[in-house]
């Protein structure tokens, strides 16, 4: 659903972003906001896994396998409706707009362990942290990609870390 | 054999008690009852004795190891039920086994047949499908949050050699 969605708007009106932080930046936003909605942050604060005997790295990895694939949706659906348009983004550009959408799903997944400006904060930083890999293609770097690669490699190591304290802290209690 | 002790155990969130300082100990092949004022509170109690969430003050271990230091040590040897108990449909309890038999690393042919038996020893509903998850693996500990009727009696019957807790 989220995939003809964004490949629709991306073929009607792809033609209005062109500037990489743009794109960057709404795909980023856009994937960390689908990561944590309603129905997922029920989902991923279900008592399953923090039941199992699963240690930290296993628990991190068990919440972020599935948000994650979903939010390839995002960036897949975008680059979908560009190709269908007539406007196939060049494929360094892809892989890091794809890298974008994981990053920020991974930097969000914090958030939904959260509540309040909490947990809207690491929806705004998911955000940034895409920006943050367009602007080697907004600054027309000559190894744009590979410095986006390198800096999602970076962001992502962090945010990994960042979850799992943030699921080393969360005491899942029943709901009232 | 001693499979559960909590000396002092208590909880705290945002500089309010939820939980107050409990202690017991627990044998294999005991029930007990740990009674809390409010429902919240019995939940909270059960998940801390599960190694679920950890104690703001006291000690928990469950068998030989902390809640706090080794939860996973913990909970390999804790079958928990939760007070609203397991909603999903049959696919979903299948798929449930299926992670528990991985994650306990069981036969998976054998932990969906147990899970099964389980059931139908206690009848259908939420509260048994939890129940019934929760004593897929074999497990030293059970905890059961607020369980209703006759439960605690049928799965003294399913897990004769266990520590059975019910929080009220």
């Amino acid at each position: 659903m989220q995939f003809a969605l964004i490949g629709t708007i991306s073929y009607l009106f792809g033609r209005l972003f062109t500037d990489a932080l743009l794109i960057f930046g709404i795909v980023g936003f856009v994937s960390a906001a689908s990561v944590v909605d309603q129905q997922h942050r029920k989902l991923l604060r279900r008592l399953t896994f923090f039941a199992a005997p699963l240690y930290g790295r296993e628990l991190a990895r068990a919440h972020v396998i599935a948000p994650a694939a979903a939010a390839l949706s995002v960036p897949l659906g975008y680059l979908s409706g560009a190709a269908l348009q007539g406007r196939a983004l060049p494929a360094p550009f892809a892989v890091a707009l794809v890298l974008a959408a994981l990053v920020a799903a991974t930097v969000s997944l914090s958030s939904a362990f959260r509540d309040g400006y909490r947990a809207a904060l690491y929806v705004g930083l998911a955000g940034l942290a895409a920006l943050g890999l367009g602007l080697p293609f907004e600054l027309r770097l000559a190894a744009a990609a590979q410095t986006s690669a390198v800096l999602a490699a970076i962001e992502g190591f962090f945010a990994l870390r960042a979850f799992g304290e943030t699921l080393a802290r969360y005491d899942p209690l029943p709901e009232r | 054999m001693t499979v559960l002790r909590a000396r002092g155990a208590r909880f705290v969130r945002d500089g309010r008690e939820l939980v107050a300082p409990f202690s017991l100990a627990l044998a294999a092949g005991e029930t007990r009852t740990l009674e809390l004022p409010e429902p919240a509170a019995a939940g909270i109690a059960a998940r801390m004795c599960a190694a679920i969430v950890k104690p703001t003050e006291g000690s928990i271990y469950v068998g030989e190891y902390e809640t706090r230091l080794q939860p996973p040590q913990c909970k390999r040897l804790v079958g928990f039920a939760d007070g609203a108990g397991f909603d999903g449909d049959d696919h979903a309890f299948r798929c449930e086994i299926g992670f528990r038999a991985d994650v306990w690393g069981l036969d998976a042919r054998e932990a969906q047949a147990r899970g099964r038996a389980v059931l139908d020893a206690l009848g259908d509903g939420d509260y048994a499908r939890g129940v019934a998850l929760a004593l897929v693996p074999d497990v030293a500990l059970v905890v059961l949050d607020r369980p209703p009727g006759r439960v605690v009696s049928r799965v003294r019957a399913l897990a004769p050699a266990a520590g059975i807790l019910r929080t009220r």
